[in-house]
């Protein structure tokens, strides 16, 4: 099947999303709350996009509008410009200091916003990523706590959870550097308890919490070193220069 | 306090239920009313039974209004503010029952016999503004209606 | 008026939402005991009933006697006894009790001849209020049951479909979806289970219809779901009821039973080899669960967060399987649609909305209650004709419908036809059905942030312009109510209200900012004169109303000044008395308290 974003012919299988197809074709949409890894979540809204087909055209978030027929896709027209200016304008308003929403609001030539006070410290889009990464861990430590705009992300009872492994998949997920995960020496911080690191067998550098190094040995049900990801990939160079010689 | 005896009922309360998933809520809003809010051992127990992780639960619990993780008073006094009530002045009620009871919406008395909560439209709009007391109703109520109402329930200890 | 030969047998006390707050069930449980315990006595032959809601709750609590068919309104306890003594035994009309129509200042018996019943016209509503929602028997009585016999026993599922596609019956619910290409999507599905869903977690502030059904008239709903179960193919129904409606759990966990127990529901129902049944679900407590895709999530046991809808409920709905959710009101609909026909029900209403709607007519209107008139009926018919005008004479500003995803409705389209596409492009929508009328004392920017304020504690959060954007939209709001706001506010609210239009998620979000875009389209001047008089013209925004003494009208009583809680009123040496504006907390209490109308309200704070 064949669809069109912004002038562009592009292949697309049935059912996979718009932004998927834009992506492989090059053409830019931007995203907050979307990870490669992850399902879409359709939460920020910055990835809308005009959809025509035939005489109706309407807007749709890309990441999970899924293709079932032939249609024309618009991803920067006037209309979707000037509303991702204001969500990134309601999004400076959450996040004022913010880095990731700073390089944002820049990008779109918007001053900075002072019309409404804003909480300072905050840091967190909501955008619901750490959640996410954190239940296809299979752990649920973390989870969306209240409603409307009194949302927020945050263990049970906020308080040092009693399942969290330390992988720190939620803080690299997040696309606003919103959890603060903290590594000194053999002790990782991370919403507020602290883990103790493994150090590589190889490198001697600490890469893993030691609850999660046992949690993924159990899960996968065999023995695994304790070999950072970087040694383990140089192992598979040497490996494979072993075996081919060059 | 609580001890293991109350627990039991969580226990008997989620028993009743097969330990599927969409029984949650159900599950909850049951011990909600036997306890008047979800206590944390409750918690601790239905996360066992139903095999799901505490933070789903406690995700539900503050999603839902008819879910609270702290203990409500022996009455619940809602003031109804869905529009027919508001533009009937419910507000003046809401006021009312917080003078006389010292708590805010949301709060509940120190001797744990009160709480007021507002909520949104209880579906009596002909009747604006609405009270409801636990489930009795109190239609056309006036700001100095209030302290009769009150006392029917024992009224403030002095 | 002593009338010998007349013989009540059965009396109905409203039970209905309005009346039960003001103790009918203390009048019917009165009433009863009174003609129990004198039964083995003389001979009486009447029989009392709690039935659902009659409508009219302006007056209630209501009693209706049959079969002569007249009725007494604002009953109390201590009428009772008088009720029994005269009208039971002796057959004798108590004329106190009787509604008296101000606007044709008569006394009146029969509902026919109430201008509030005038120009009604019940489908959904057409047992509530006339059965004993508890009794099966009284349901079947009036037809109940007989669609259904139909449908499963003469009909192919085909046939159902097409009937109920040829009624042109749209979703009650809000957004009017046709039913029957609901229904003939779903039955195309090759994927089972099916699922069927009725959707009564009716949140809007302002409607109690579906409440009113659900507790008045359970089986009606029962049967229309079954109905439309067979005629999709599936064996599995929840419906979905609001906690704080416990009434209507109650009623239909009983009618539930009673259905079963009949045959109507559950394995082989009429022998047909059909099997279907219904689980009730409470809801949460939230408002959004409306939203029929965060419905099914809680129903899954899962936070009431809806999902976007590219992927239809018909195909992937309930657990990913092809589900069919209609609301209260819709559902009650199809047992008529069968019985008597497609044509039938078209025949009323408009071309484009066939059949009727409920509203609940509440707000500064004089006879609030629960209506049902045929779709196209003008506003100002409603308003007017059924609901008697604006309460205490005041003058009318504004109605709004659809709740909070609604809008608000200027004098000037009163003569509006009331169907889902005609509110739609004034900007309102039909919603569920709560009609809320405003008057020249309701300030429509109180209004909009009302409905803001709702909204912001009901989204639920998930995506950005509805969570952000409502919160923003509120606090301009609240500045504008202050007079903290400045012009350029206006334009920064509409610019989010759009954005927020364009962009939420779910239906919640994107109807979020109808009432802030109607108010601002209808009644513009309010916002200016909020933001730049810093005067509120309703009086109704504390920090930019005044309370001042009329001189003129001022008798030097000292009510007011008694009554004054801040002591804030004073006698000036020339006897007439005058607020100070420092202490006045403006609380109103003068206002009410004065007898010569002394006290006006208004202007602007020229302090500030």
């Amino acid at each position: 099947m064949q669809i069109i974003i912004d002038k562009v012919k592009c292949e697309a299988k049935l059912g996979e999303t718009l932004l998927t197809i834009a992506r492989r074709n090059n053409i830019h949409i931007p995203t907050l709350c979307h990870s490669d890894a992850l399902a879409g979540q359709g939460n920020c809204r910055m990835c809308m996009v005009e959809v025509s087909e035939g005489k109706t055209k309407k807007m749709v978030a890309s990441c999970i509008y899924p293709v079932t027929k032939s249609i024309e896709v618009i991803t920067n027209s006037e209309t979707l410009t000037k509303m991702r200016k204001t969500l990134v304008m309601l999004l400076s308003a959450r996040v004022p200091h913010n880095n990731t929403i700073l390089k944002l609001r820049q990008e779109y030539n918007l001053p900075p916003v002072t019309r409404f006070k804003s909480d300072d410290e905050e840091e967190c889009i909501l955008c619901g990523l750490c959640t996410r990464a954190c239940d296809e861990m299979g752990i649920s430590a973390i989870s969306t706590v209240n409603r409307g705009i009194n949302k927020k992300v945050s263990t049970p009872f906020e308080e040092p959870s009693t399942v969290c492994i330390g992988c720190g998949a939620c803080a690299h997920v997040c696309p606003t550097g919103a959890i603060k995960i903290e590594d000194i020496g053999e002790e990782r911080i991370i919403w507020e308890k602290s883990f103790e690191l493994l150090r590589c067998s190889n490198c001697g550098k600490p890469f893993i919490t030691r609850v999660g190094f046992e949690y993924i040995k159990n899960k996968i049900n065999t023995e695994i070193e304790t070999v950072c990801e970087n040694c383990r990939k140089d192992a598979i160079t040497k490996k494979l220069r072993d075996i081919y010689g060059f | 306090m609580e001890n293991q005896q109350d627990f039991q009922y969580t226990r008997q309360i989620s028993q009743q239920y097969p330990q599927d998933k969409r029984f949650l809520l159900a599950i909850l809003q049951d011990i909600q009313k036997e306890y008047n809010y979800l206590p944390r051992e409750s918690l601790y127990m239905v996360q066992e039974y139903m095999d799901i992780p505490l933070a789903k639960l406690y995700s539900m619990a503050t999603f839902y209004k008819a879910l609270s993780l702290k203990p409500k008073g022996r009455y619940i006094i809602k003031v109804c503010d869905g529009t027919a009530c508001h533009i009937r002045a419910s507000q003046t009620l809401t006021d009312e029952i917080s003078k006389i009871l010292k708590i805010a919406p949301g709060q509940t008395t120190s001797d744990g016999r009160f709480s007021l909560e507002t909520v949104n439209c209880l579906g009596s709009c002909a009747a604006a503004p609405v009270i409801v007391v636990n489930d009795r109703f109190y239609g056309k109520v006036t700001p100095s209606m209030v302290k009769t109402i009150i006392d029917e329930y024992g009224g403030i200890y002095s | 008026m002593k009338n010998q030969s007349m013989r009540i047998n059965k009396i109905l006390v409203c039970c209905g939402p309005g009346c039960l707050s003001n103790d009918s069930l203390d009048i019917y449980e009165a009433l009863k005991n009174k003609i129990e315990s004198d039964k083995p006595y003389i001979s009486i032959e009447t029989t009392v009933k709690a039935t659902g809601c009659h409508g009219f709750c302006e007056i209630g609590p209501l009693i209706k006697f049959l079969p002569l068919d007249f009725f007494y309104c604002n009953v109390k306890v201590s009428d009772v006894e008088e009720i029994y003594q005269k009208t039971i035994k002796n057959g004798e009309i108590i004329e106190r009790l009787l509604y008296h129509d101000q606007n044709s200042n008569q006394k009146i018996k029969s509902p026919e001849e109430a201008g509030f019943y005038k120009g009604q016209k019940k489908i959904a509503l057409r047992n509530v209020g006339e059965i004993d929602p508890l009794s099966i028997d009284d349901y079947m009585k009036r037809g109940g049951y007989k669609a259904l016999k139909k449908a499963l026993l003469k009909s192919t599922t085909e046939q159902i479909i097409s009937e109920v596609e040829e009624s042109g019956l749209r979703g009650r619910g809000g957004a009017g979806f046709p039913t029957g290409f609901k229904w003939r999507q779903c039955a195309q599905m090759q994927n089972f289970p099916k699922y069927i869903i009725c959707n009564g977690d009716e949140g809007d502030p302002g409607a109690f219809m579906d409440r009113s059904i659900l507790e008045g008239d359970p089986h009606s709903i029962i049967e229309g779901m079954v109905i439309g179960a067979y005629a999709v193919d599936s064996h599995s129904g929840f419906m979905y009821i609001r906690d704080e409606y416990f009434l209507a759990i109650k009623n239909m966990t009983k009618a539930l039973e009673q259905a079963r127990n009949y045959g109507y529901l559950g394995q082989d129902i009429l022998g047909s080899g059909y099997d279907f049944d219904i689980q009730i679900v409470r809801g949460g407590g939230a408002f959004v669960c409306g939203e029929s895709t965060a419905l099914m999530a809680s129903i899954e046991g899962r936070v009431g967060e809806p999902r976007a809808k590219y992927i239809r409920s018909v195909e992937k709905g309930l657990w990913d399987k092809p589900t069919v959710l209609n609301n209260v009101e819709t559902w009650a609909n199809i047992p008529v649609i069968i019985n008597e026909g497609a044509s039938r029900f078209k025949s009323i209403g408009t071309a484009q909305s066939p059949g009727t709607k409920v509203f609940s007519l509440v707000g500064k209107v004089k006879n609030t209650g629960l209506i049902e008139v045929p779709m196209g009926m003008t506003l100002r018919q409603i308003i007017y004709d059924i609901g008697g005008g604006i309460a205490l004479n005041k003058k009318f500003k504004a109605v709004q419908t659809g709740g909070p995803s609604g809008g608000c409705i200027p004098e000037q389209l009163l003569d509006l036809k009331v169907d889902f596409d005609s509110l739609d492009k004034a900007g309102s929508m039909m919603g569920s059905g709560g009609m809320i009328v405003m008057d020249e004392t309701t300030c429509m920017v109180d209004v909009a942030k009302y409905y803001l304020a709702f909204l912001s504690e009901e989204s639920c959060g998930k995506c950005v312009p509805c969570r952000e954007g409502i919160r923003r939209i509120l606090v301009i709001l609240e500045d504008i109510c202050n007079g903290r706001a400045q012009d350029e506010d206006l334009d920064l609210l509409i610019e989010i209200c759009e954005t927020v239009q364009a962009t939420a998620l779910c239906g919640l979000g994107k109807t979020a900012p109808n009432p802030v875009i109607t108010t601002i389209k209808y009644f513009k001047d309010e916002y200016i004169a909020h933001i730049r008089d810093k005067r509120c013209p309703a009086g109704v925004c504390k920090e930019l109303t005044i309370y001042s003494i009329d001189k003129d009208k001022c008798k030097s009583c000292g009510l007011c000044a008694k009554n004054c809680p801040s002591s804030a009123i004073k006698q000036e040496q020339s006897k007439i008395f005058t607020i100070d504006q420092t202490k006045c907390t403006k609380c109103g209490a003068c206002v009410d308290i004065c007898n010569f109308h002394a006290v006006k309200i208004g202007g602007a704070l020229a302090c500030r």
